[in-house]
């Protein structure tokens, strides 16, 4: 990849652009994290499936393959004996990890791009879905026009109505 | 965001707070004119990421939900103005929804207006499969049109359009940030005429109370 930078203006020349050599994004939780492509592609139930390895797993997604399965923080999601040629490859050295096939599992949406090798992870329908038994009321963090962020819970104490509008 | 304003002066003695959010892909260069314009003493945010729209699985603006000082929802979504001055444009009438407001900032949990978490719980569902799948795709979009690559992004704006046609957000922000009529072979105007008489806000179910 050879890249032209003027000013402000970078222009990017593919000068080979396998799929292997070319950068993937995956946006997870919100978080935007560039990852490595296998050399050559792996086999998979979707040819849209992301392969990525355990530490941009991690990278990525704060998951980590741990021995009672794939896991962040107190959360685990065990991966069966049987299942897991499913999630994973090993091409030596490097052990690969099947991103979209433990978002089936954990039934999370996943959009892609392919010109642009974009996967968006969305949030686990557990989590989508999570107010609905407490009826507390999901919580955001955004800013104002001046850029100063303000929180739903900064409002705790008082009634609240929250209202969306559009320009458009 | 006149009309809440004044609403607001008159009940934000009454441990009341508006927390409006602008759904804008486009952020401050959308939203902002419209916010400077208002100068709003309640909270005016800007969520270039629908994030809220997703968060409570909306489908179109105005939309409103009551909150209580335990943080926990009172009225799920609803369509919600503060007063009827485009009432010609889309026929809500104002009057029995922000009456029905005055009641709960009074009253609290002894208004009519609060819903049982039995009621809220039947009006609240969980997100459909392929709405998630929607706000992926969308969310996808948003993250193309942010990169710069606009065009790039419309056909996951139509994938989102295609999966909740429901959502008026996923249609119109989308066509707002393109011509309408060359990427998407359709204009508002067009859209809300296929409704054929069809509401385009979900009817209100208020309780019914004299007004005092």
């Amino acid at each position: 990849m050879l890249m032209v930078c003027a000013t402000f203006v970078c222009m990017m020349t593919s000068v080979t652009s396998s799929a292997a050599e070319r950068g993937r994004t995956i946006i997870y939780d919100g978080v935007v994290t560039e990852v490595v492509a296998p050399p050559a592609p792996l086999p998979a139930p979707n040819s849209a499936d992301l392969w990525v390895t355990l530490s941009d797993l991690t990278r990525a997604t704060r998951f980590e393959v741990k021995p009672k399965g794939v896991c962040r923080d107190e959360l685990c999601f065990p991966i069966s004996k049987a299942r897991r040629s499913a999630f994973f490859i090993t091409r030596s050295p490097v052990t690969w990890f099947n991103l979209s096939e433990f978002a089936r599992l954990v039934r999370q949406p996943t959009a892609y791009d392919e010109k642009h090798r974009v996967w968006y992870f969305g949030p686990r329908a557990a989590v989508q879905n999570g107010y609905l038994a407490s009826l507390e009321a999901p919580a955001f963090t955004l800013p104002d026009i001046n850029g100063k962020m303000h929180s739903l819970a900064d409002f705790r104490g008082k009634k609240v109505l929250l209202v969306t509008w559009a320009s458009w | 965001m006149p009309g809440w304003q004044k609403l607001y002066s008159e009940l934000k003695d009454k441990n009341f707070e508006i927390v409006s959010v602008a759904q804008d892909t486009g952020g401050v260069k959308d939203a902002g004119p419209w916010i400077t314009a208002a100068k709003p003493e309640f909270t005016a945010l800007i969520d270039t990421e629908h994030l809220v729209t997703r968060l409570y699985d909306m489908v179109n603006v105005p939309t409103a939900v009551w909150i209580n000082e335990q943080g926990r929802i009172v009225r799920s979504n609803e369509v919600a103005y503060a007063d009827n001055r485009y009432k010609g444009v889309h026929g809500i009438d104002a009057t029995p929804y922000i009456s029905g407001l005055r009641d709960w900032v009074a009253n609290g949990e002894r208004s009519p207006f609060a819903l049982s978490a039995l009621e809220l719980k039947q009006r609240l569902t969980p997100q459909q499969p392929e709405h998630a799948q929607a706000a992926a795709e969308f969310a996808l979009a948003e993250y193309l049109t942010h990169a710069g690559f606009g065009a790039d992004a419309i056909p996951h704006y139509k994938e989102a359009q295609r999966l909740n046609p429901d959502s008026w957000n996923f249609k119109r922000q989308a066509w707002a940030l393109s011509n309408a009529e060359r990427d998407y072979g359709t204009s508002f105007q067009k859209e809300v005429q296929k409704l054929n008489g069809k509401p385009y806000y979900a009817p209100r179910k208020l309780p019914e109370v004299k007004q005092q």
